[in-house]
């Protein structure tokens, strides 16, 4: 299970860069701290980061950089807009999105990813690709094993933080009346929570309607488990007001008032 | 002469029969969100319903339960091009709505 380092200085950036193995591909996430469509990619990497088993060589690296204190790096790959990912191999620049689309950047470093033939079952696709002639391993996997790859990505999304909202749109812009309420319940009550917007990815949406048996966003998940939606968890604080109270922020005296 | 309220006439036929409800109220929300961007080409007047239902087939379940026992009545409706579109829901047991109308009936 890879996970996201975040490199904090220019020089750790250099050092990183030349320990790399050239098979390795580097995965560089351009992010800055207000921006909330960094917060929900960073959601998106880290289920997937956690998909990639560290290899040996590591087949994967994935770093995260505050584009706006490493304007330096920012600068040299162009990156004009955050969220920014920069896919390089073996100092080679292969490829960057721009933008919170989930699912290009998913397809993209899962493109690459796979070229190297490193990813899992990758001797299957190889032996499949040669027969091809195809240099490419692409997903020729029947739907069925299609649709346990994306249940099995929803149930590590589920689990991204202790409280997850998905929802329609994002808590600084939502998109829906229902949301917005959800989002406010959530501020009032101090709740430090992950959340996904399922508006920018098509695939969770309808994946989650059939792996959670729910139709309807917005949807709140508490440890891995399904509270449901805005009606049930305004039910749930009216008859019991300490619901969530574990998972507040609330400096009640013990502490620190912001958690990281 | 066809209703005018199919969807409204489906959730009250299909919740009535399966849940045998001693209470059902049914509420279309549609036009307070009829101006909304999602909405935009939709013509249908039966797209947010708000649903407040007590029923003995309550007893014993969560309320995600509960959500999703009433949710799998209304399967078709909410999968349909231009059916329900969003769907609030108050389950309760009998005794459930006893306490609720003594908390609301109480003085000062």
């Amino acid at each position: 299970m890879s996970s996201i380092e975040e490199i904090s200085n220019v020089e750790a950036w250099e050092k990183h860069v030349s320990s790399l193995h050239p098979s390795t591909l580097l995965i560089v996430s351009f992010h800055a701290p207000w921006a909330a469509p960094c917060a929900q990619m960073a959601t998106v990497l880290s289920t997937l980061a956690s998909e990639y088993p560290v290899t040996e060589p590591p087949s994967t690296s994935w770093v995260k950089i505050n584009a706006e204190e490493l304007s330096d790096i920012s600068e040299a790959y162009n990156v004009t807009a955050v969220p920014f990912l920069v896919l390089i191999r073996n100092g080679e620049l292969l490829e960057t999105v721009s933008g919170s689309s989930a699912v290009k950047v998913r397809n993209a470093i899962e493109s690459h990813a796979s070229k190297t033939g490193t990813a899992a079952a990758s001797h299957n696709g190889s032996a499949a690709a040669v027969k091809n002639g195809e240099a490419e391993v692409t997903t020729e996997e029947d739907p069925e094993k299609k649709k346990q790859e994306l249940f099995r990505r929803l149930g590590d999304l589920v689990k991204a933080a202790p409280v997850m909202l998905f929802m329609k749109g994002t808590p600084s812009e939502p998109k829906c009346g229902f949301s917005r309420q959800m989002v406010g319940i959530l501020r009032d009550n101090a709740i430090k929570y992950g959340f996904f917007n399922i508006l920018a990815d098509d695939e969770v949406r309808q994946g989650l309607k059939e792996f959670a048996d729910w139709p309807t966003f917005p949807q709140l998940w508490v440890d891995g488990e399904l509270v449901g939606g805005l009606d049930i968890v305004k039910e749930e604080l009216e008859s019991n007001p300490d619901f969530l109270k574990p998972y507040s922020v609330k400096a009640n005296g013990e502490g620190s008032a912001v958690a990281s | 002469m066809a209703s005018r309220t199919p969807v409204e006439d489906a959730i009250r036929q299909k919740i009535t029969a399966e849940l045998k409800p001693t209470t059902l109220e049914i509420y279309n929300d549609s036009h307070l969100h009829a101006h909304h961007a999602p909405m935009q080409g939709v013509t249908s007047k039966e797209t947010h319903f708000r649903l407040v239902i007590t029923s003995e087939a309550f007893r014993s379940k969560l309320q995600p339960a509960r959500h999703r026992l009433v949710y799998s009545l209304l399967k078709d409706e909410l999968a349909q091009e231009g059916g329900i579109h969003a769907l609030q829901l108050r389950t309760m047991t009998p005794e459930e709505e006893a306490k609720r109308r003594a908390q609301e009936t109480e003085v000062d």
